[in-house]
């Protein structure tokens, strides 16, 4: 039994910084530094607070996505799921009057992990690929908010003020000739998420009878997990973790839309298989999550330093995605050859 | 019993066919038109578009009513076109989704006898009865240019965002500002010959603009031709860069406290309820028999004068937003 769980799990153990990881860091290092040699502006603590903030809602939510992969599930819905909760929060707020970050984060986690677990009770039960059904669940979820609670806007001026302070809000400033520059508030938040997540996948049991699932289901089965109860566990995390970031965002924008969001799952998923996590679950790491997703942003916010025209955004940042996914693959290659796996 | 039946459905029809024009001969009255909007879907703004088609029904008396479908959906939207055309209605006015999606139906709408006018659909003005556009995009383009060189003082550097290249009416703004800017205030510099896409998001506006501010630190002024120009505005308050003045498409229900404190000194728009006043009467005009051509005053604020070229009626009528008059507007 002992054996079987260190097999299971063994891979998760090694803290050590493997290739995937290495080689994104060297990717980011070396694009860094070709900015900065076209712009020295790049070169500041100012880019890195601004990719901070406009990635921290990316990274929160890559959280929730890791664990789901890792259990060997995927889910399509947590951008709508982040919309629910934020949405329905802000609502409840300007309707009753409240004025409460808290009651916002209580009220979005809430609805947000019953969501997560609708969708682990549904792949358990329905038995179908994780995909088709949270693809299903993200329409339905979408459309009973628009339906049945709201499908007004809400501009700036008519969200509560908690949420739009907290959106601009920053734990320090510093004035530099540029004007002012601060760290977000908004890392508070996705410390806590990348900090827990670390825990939960190398510290806990459930951690790692996720990645015993993602691995062999059967295996894990009889090794003692309730499969279902992992599946509620990944689920409800990855929900809880989308209404999180859903406050986080709606703060940030300082305006509340019905239709937003929903749609932009597919950057933060390829933010994840960048960084290494298998997409057949099993396999992943918080630090490659947060590689995986800084390399996009880090792509997306520096066309402008790099006098790059808008028509050439898309061929640009395609051709650096393929090319950085390219050299992580041929790395993964290299080293299962040389343990004599041919297995790709 | 075939041909009895036959026969019977003939004896039904036949008086109306016969009688019918003859009773419609003289002058109806405004109440006996059925002219139906059929707006995109609920929001702020076709909400208050509705409310311009309600001013046209109690002032003018037309029997003119606004259809709204569930969703964004241009198939939504054929669906009502369809049963408008069995109901029979004098005139159909349409914000289309998809412009080139709802041609068939358009067909089919006029092959019944249906007057069909459009709004913001200038692309298949040829194949409707009239489009109705609330000005000629190049003189709002340059009202906005202008905004922006008057807040510059007409010195120093600016940028542009549109939604997205491919977007034409705000390419054809951001032309026209440029173009204005270089005539008027030639000491303003464009950093970029191209616009810069925002992607209809005010996430985006606000992290270009923070890339923006850091690539370009002298900038004077940037201008949005998408209605997210608050999240430009959000950057430039963020960074403590007062000095930098944002001009922007701008749509009261997102943009007022930004207007009202100054972090965008221009907002244009212009008015749902009036765009639709327009439209409707012009429908029913052109249903009562009456030509809709340049010159011709259809009732609604800045479409007194229209001008008609190639079967597309252009008001002027962009609305400027100020903090003193933003609070009147709710769309």
């Amino acid at each position: 039994m002992r054996d079987l769980m260190g097999d299971l799990t063994g891979r998760i153990r090694h803290r050590r910084v493997n290739a995937t990881e290495g080689i994104l860091a060297g990717i980011i290092l070396l694009y860094c530094v070709m900015v900065a040699a076209v712009n020295p502006a790049f070169l500041s603590v100012e880019t890195l607070f601004d990719i901070v903030r406009s990635s921290s809602t990316a990274v929160i939510v890559g959280m929730g996505l890791l664990l789901v992969m890792l259990s060997g599930g995927i889910d399509v819905s947590f951008m709508s799921i982040a919309l629910f909760g934020s949405y329905v929060a802000a609502y409840a707020m300007i309707r009753l009057k409240i004025d409460s970050l808290a009651f916002a984060f209580a009220v979005s986690i809430g609805l947000g992990t019953i969501l997560g677990l609708v969708n682990a009770l549904l792949v358990n039960w329905l038995n179908l690929p994780p995909f088709i059904v949270t693809l299903g669940t993200q329409n339905l979820f979408h459309g009973v908010m628009t339906t049945f609670i709201s499908d007004k806007t809400f501009g700036a001026g008519v969200i509560p003020s908690a949420l739009s302070k907290f959106g601009s809000a920053t734990l320090f400033t510093l004035k530099t000739r540029q004007g002012v520059m601060g760290l977000t508030a908004a890392v508070i938040p996705m410390s806590i998420a990348v900090l827990l997540t670390w825990f939960i996948v190398s510290h806990t049991l459930v951690g790692r009878g996720v990645v015993a699932m993602g691995n062999s289901p059967e295996s894990a089965r009889r090794a003692g997990f309730n499969l279902l109860k992992l599946r509620l566990f990944a689920y409800g995390y990855i929900g809880a973790l989308s209404a999180v970031m859903g406050v986080v965002y709606i703060s940030q924008v300082n305006a509340v839309y019905p239709n937003k969001l929903v749609g932009s799952e597919l950057m933060i998923i390829a933010g994840a298989v960048i960084g290494g996590v298998k997409d057949t679950g099993g396999r992943g790491k918080v630090l490659g999550v947060i590689l995986g997703i800084t390399i996009i942003y880090l792509l997306n916010s520096t066309l402008i330093f790099l006098g790059l025209s808008s028509s050439w955004n898309n061929f640009f940042v395609g051709t650096l995605l393929v090319a950085s996914v390219g050299v992580t693959s041929w790395q993964n290659r290299r080293k299962n050859r040389k343990n004599l796996l041919f297995t790709e | 019993m075939k041909r009895f039946c036959s026969l019977l459905v003939f004896a039904v029809i036949i008086p109306f066919i016969v009688f019918c024009p003859a009773a419609a001969a003289p002058a109806k009255a405004p109440s006996e038109y059925k002219v139906v909007m059929i707006v995109k879907q609920s929001d702020p703004w076709f909400d208050d578009m509705t409310l311009g088609i309600e001013k046209l029904k109690s002032e003018m008396g037309i029997n003119a009513y606004v259809l709204t479908p569930e969703s964004g959906d241009p198939a939504l939207q054929i669906a009502i076109m369809e049963d408008l055309i069995s109901q029979g209605v004098n005139a159909i006015c349409i914000v289309p989704n998809d412009p080139q999606a709802i041609l068939p139906t358009v067909k089919k709408a006029r092959d019944a006898g249906i007057i069909v006018v459009t709004h913001e659909a200038p692309g298949i003005a040829s194949e409707v009865n009239l489009d109705v556009e609330a000005f000629v995009n190049a003189e709002f383009g340059a009202l906005m240019g202008d905004a922006v060189g008057k807040a510059a003082e007409g010195k120093g550097e600016y940028a542009g965002f549109v939604g997205g290249l491919t977007m034409d009416t705000h390419m054809e703004w951001y032309k026209a500002a440029v173009a204005a800017i270089k005539q008027k205030y030639p000491d303003m510099v464009n950093v970029s010959e191209e616009p810069f896409e925002d992607k209809n998001s005010i996430e985006v506006a606000y992290d270009k603009t923070v890339e923006l501010l850091k690539a370009y630190p002298n900038l004077k002024a940037i201008f949005d031709c998408s209605a997210h120009g608050s999240g430009v505005a959000q950057a430039v308050k963020d960074k403590g860069r007062g000095d930098i003045k944002v001009v922007s498409l701008a749509i009261p229900s997102m943009s007022a406290s930004y207007i009202k404190d100054g972090s965008m000194v221009h907002g244009q728009a212009w008015r749902p309820a009036d765009a639709g006043y327009a439209t409707c009467y012009a429908a029913y005009l052109l249903a009562s028999g009456t030509a809709v051509s340049t010159g011709a005053n259809l009732k609604a604020t800045g479409y007194e004068n229209i001008k008609v070229e190639g079967n597309i009626a252009y008001g002027y009528a962009p609305l400027v937003f100020t903090a003193e008059n933003i609070d009147d507007f709710h769309f």
